[in-house]
């Protein structure tokens, strides 16, 4: 349920104005159904981006389900990932808005509440006493009100083919001079250490690598407080986050930055790549019988007193506060939490989500059971770079990583250009 | 026509060609001068199409121009700012980039487009047994989504693509590149799926426009004793005169909205290396939700657009006068 799915690359290209233009127009006639007061059935909009085949088809059959056993209705209304995050603004202030929207936790739904465009959620919660703390944390607005509602999450990770590392010899890395002799030896065996997958539409990946030394040698604290433009990319803390990261560029793929992140996966299970950092949803496009293969470890620990936090991003729901049938908006939303419908989920998409409630059977697989126990273990959970800031910022850190991985000599002029970048987006 | 006769005998050719001019033409001069009065079924024709174009086109334009000059993240009321947007443009590294990336986007299709549309044109003009499988042929990525079209050359220019393939089958191995993600080859690996398009296009404007010469001038040119290049220079080419202001707005529309190879293949990188002002535009209009800056934006590149064919129109007619 990535916001960056790899479905982004199949987006109408250059139909912009016309592609808004478009959807806009299905989403008013959509909307029209819900107008009047609160009553008991009626119907209300769910617009969801989850426009991937498998995850659209999941999305209907839970919709379908829903439905069957509900006085009210809900209409399911899938627009494509790249055209829905664009318009995901004009969906919110329009007069007559869907009602509910399938989207993310953290910096994004917080900037919708400050502006009163969210419904208050709170009533779902109070039947949630189960869920953990740190997603309601998660779910709650700067003025405590609960907006969002999770649904299931997913975990990063060092992913490698547990075939190759027996046949180096290797075992899991867990310090930093660990994963750098874990490089060492791979690139002796003539393969390439690290694959990475930030050319062609998904430079957004080699944020993760940023999160994770900021995480490890800064703290989720200082990241979050970086993001939000209460520190500088020119700090000093900042510097040494490119200090670790340039220790190990050596060893990453010198294509890293040509090939798209599709193909640096394929690149993993083929082995011309020993290890890949990426989240789970890359297990999509896994072939069945390779996903046995398929292991990850945890991102290596660099400071031993900074507290071990991972990437859990979190996916859900939110609904416009103007919507007008919210007693319909809160029935679904509630459940979407139960266990039946999160596990309807699970089971039909690709199954390497967590779903966020705990009663719910979270796939037996030793790969869902291994993630889920890392983040468990977690001091803190940060969501990913553009989920914790926004995709503006996202911009900016893509233009900085990839030419700091294609020249790392020029770092200085690209943190302050990326200051210089990042200070524009803030203060518009 | 199907025998290479044209210039043994012009008479047959001009007779051919006459009435492939009459019968594209002759229809469309007959509406012009229909003699009735403005019947209501007219005025329908005239107000439809006004008002759709209104709704559609002319008042999006000016809200357009409006945003452009406040500030509006999509969500909050937007804000009167003044010039504020156009004045960041003066500082902006990327917007100049991206400038400057136009500019020589506008030079390189533009001409190479203009010059191998006129030549391929010239080269498949006569009527040869097969012609019209070459003329097919060139025309054929016209028919193409261009987002198909730079999925195709993604993969061409993949670093294990063909293109690095055929170069070192041919020895020249160390010209190896990773085309799209070297700032110093990006943009020009985007303009050739651009141009492999365009040169179609512009190849049947000029085919047209071929065909509606006089084969009599060509004639006289050459009992006056005239040289190939001669002709192609004092006859061809100012025949062409009307076609040739077609091609131009064609050319600079086409390049200044160029944006489906570049946002497909790079979306502007790396590094805003290969940033256009339309990829530029829509970044920030609608990744960064900065409709403000996004539409002054879009004013600059309607300017740049309008600007240049209108310059080249009134000059255009100036001759003619």
């Amino acid at each position: 349920m990535s916001r960056f799915e790899p479905s982004r690359r199949g987006f109408l290209a250059g139909m912009g104005a016309l592609g808004a233009g478009v959807a806009l127009g299905g989403c008013a006639t959509a909307t029209t159904p819900s107008g009047g007061a609160a009553q008991k059935g009626g119907a209300v909009t769910l617009q969801s981006d989850l426009s991937s085949p498998l995850a659209e088809k999941a999305m209907k059959s839970l919709v379908a389900a829903y439905n069957k056993q509900s006085t009210y209705t809900v209409k399911l209304n899938t627009v494509a990932a790249t055209t829905y995050q664009p318009l995901l603004p004009t969906y919110l202030t329009s007069a007559n808005p869907p009602d509910i929207y399938t989207w993310y936790a953290g910096s994004d739904a917080n900037h919708y509440s400050a502006r009163g465009l969210l419904l208050d959620v709170s009533k779902v919660w109070s039947s949630l006493g189960n869920y953990p703390t740190a997603l309601k944390t998660l779910s709650t607005d700067a003025s405590g009100k609960q907006i969002f509602v999770p649904t299931d999450y997913y975990w990063w990770g060092v992913f490698y083919r547990k075939s190759q590392f027996k046949k180096w010899g290797l075992s899991e890395p867990t310090t930093w001079a660990e994963f750098l002799k874990v490089c060492q030896t791979i690139k002796a065996k003539g393969v390439i250490p690290i694959g990475l997958g930030a050319g062609t539409g998904t430079a957004w990946v080699a944020s993760a690598w940023f999160d994770y030394f900021d995480i490890r040698i800064n703290g989720a604290e200082y990241h979050r407080g970086l993001l939000a433009g209460q520190h500088k990319f020119t700090d000093p803390q900042v510097v040494k986050v490119f200090d670790a990261w340039k220790q190990v560029l050596p060893y990453f793929d010198p294509n890293g930055t040509a090939v798209s992140w599709q193909e640096a996966s394929n690149q993993l299970l083929q082995g011309e790549t020993g290890m890949l950092l990426t989240g789970t949803f890359f297990a999509d496009a896994v072939p069945a019988g390779s996903l046995d293969d398929l292991d990850f470890f945890k991102f290596p620990v660099l400071d031993p007193s900074v507290p071990d936090v991972e990437e859990a991003p979190t996916d859900g729901l939110f609904a416009s506060s103007h919507t007008g049938n919210s007693a319909a908006v809160m029935d679904f939303m509630s459940w979407m939490t139960t266990p039946t419908a999160q596990n309807m989920w699970t089971q039909t998409s690709s199954g390497t989500v967590i779903p966020a409630n705990p009663q719910a059977t979270s796939p037996a697989t030793p790969l869902v059971q291994k993630g889920k126990a890392m983040l468990a273990a977690a001091a803190d959970l940060t969501q990913f770079f553009n989920r914790d800031s926004t995709d503006a910022l996202q911009n900016t850190a893509d233009t900085a990583l990839v030419d700091f991985i294609q020249n790392p000599g020029r770092l200085d002029s690209i943190l302050s250009t990326w200051q210089s970048q990042a200070e524009k987006v803030w203060n518009s | 026509m199907s025998v290479a006769s044209t210039q043994a005998h012009p008479a047959g050719a001009a007779t051919a060609g006459g009435l492939g001019v009459r019968g594209s033409r002759g229809p469309r001069r007959d509406r012009r001068f229909k003699p009735f009065g403005p019947s209501p079924l007219l005025i329908a024709f005239v107000v439809v199409p006004l008002l759709i174009e209104s709704v559609a086109v002319f008042w999006p334009a000016i809200q357009g121009v409006y945003i452009s000059l406040t500030h509006w993240n999509g969500v909050n009321p937007p804000t009167f700012a003044g010039l504020d947007n156009y004045r960041r443009m003066f500082d902006d590294p990327v917007f100049r980039k991206a400038l400057e990336n136009t500019a020589i986007w506008l030079v390189l299709f533009g001409t190479v487009s203009a010059a191998g549309g006129l030549g391929c044109a010239m080269f498949l003009q006569r009527e040869r047994r097969g012609i019209a499988v070459y003329r097919a042929a060139l025309f054929l990525p016209v028919v193409f989504s261009l987002t198909a079209t730079a999925l195709m050359w993604q993969t061409l220019y993949q670093p294990r693509g063909l293109a690095n393939g055929l170069l070192s089958a041919i020895g020249l191995g160390s010209w190896q590149h990773a085309w799209l993600a070297d700032p110093r080859t990006a943009l020009y690996a985007q303009i050739l799926p651009a141009l492999w398009r365009e040169i179609g296009y512009v190849m049947v404007l000029y085919l047209a426009g071929l065909k509606g010469i006089d084969p009599a001038l060509h004639e006289a040119a050459k009992v006056d004793g005239a040289s190939a290049w001669q002709q192609f220079r004092n006859v061809t080419l100012p025949q062409l005169r009307s076609v040739n202001a077609v091609v131009l707005s064609v050319i600079v529309i086409d390049s200044l909205r160029s944006f489906d190879v570049v946002w497909s293949l790079t979306q502007g990188g790396p590094y805003n290396s290969s940033q256009l002002l339309s990829t530029y535009m829509y970044q920030t209009a609608f990744v960064n939700t900065d409709f403000g800056y996004g539409c002054a934006l879009a004013v600059v590149i309607f300017v740049l657009a309008f600007g240049v064919i209108v310059s080249y129109l009134i000059r255009a007619f100036k001759e003619t006068d």
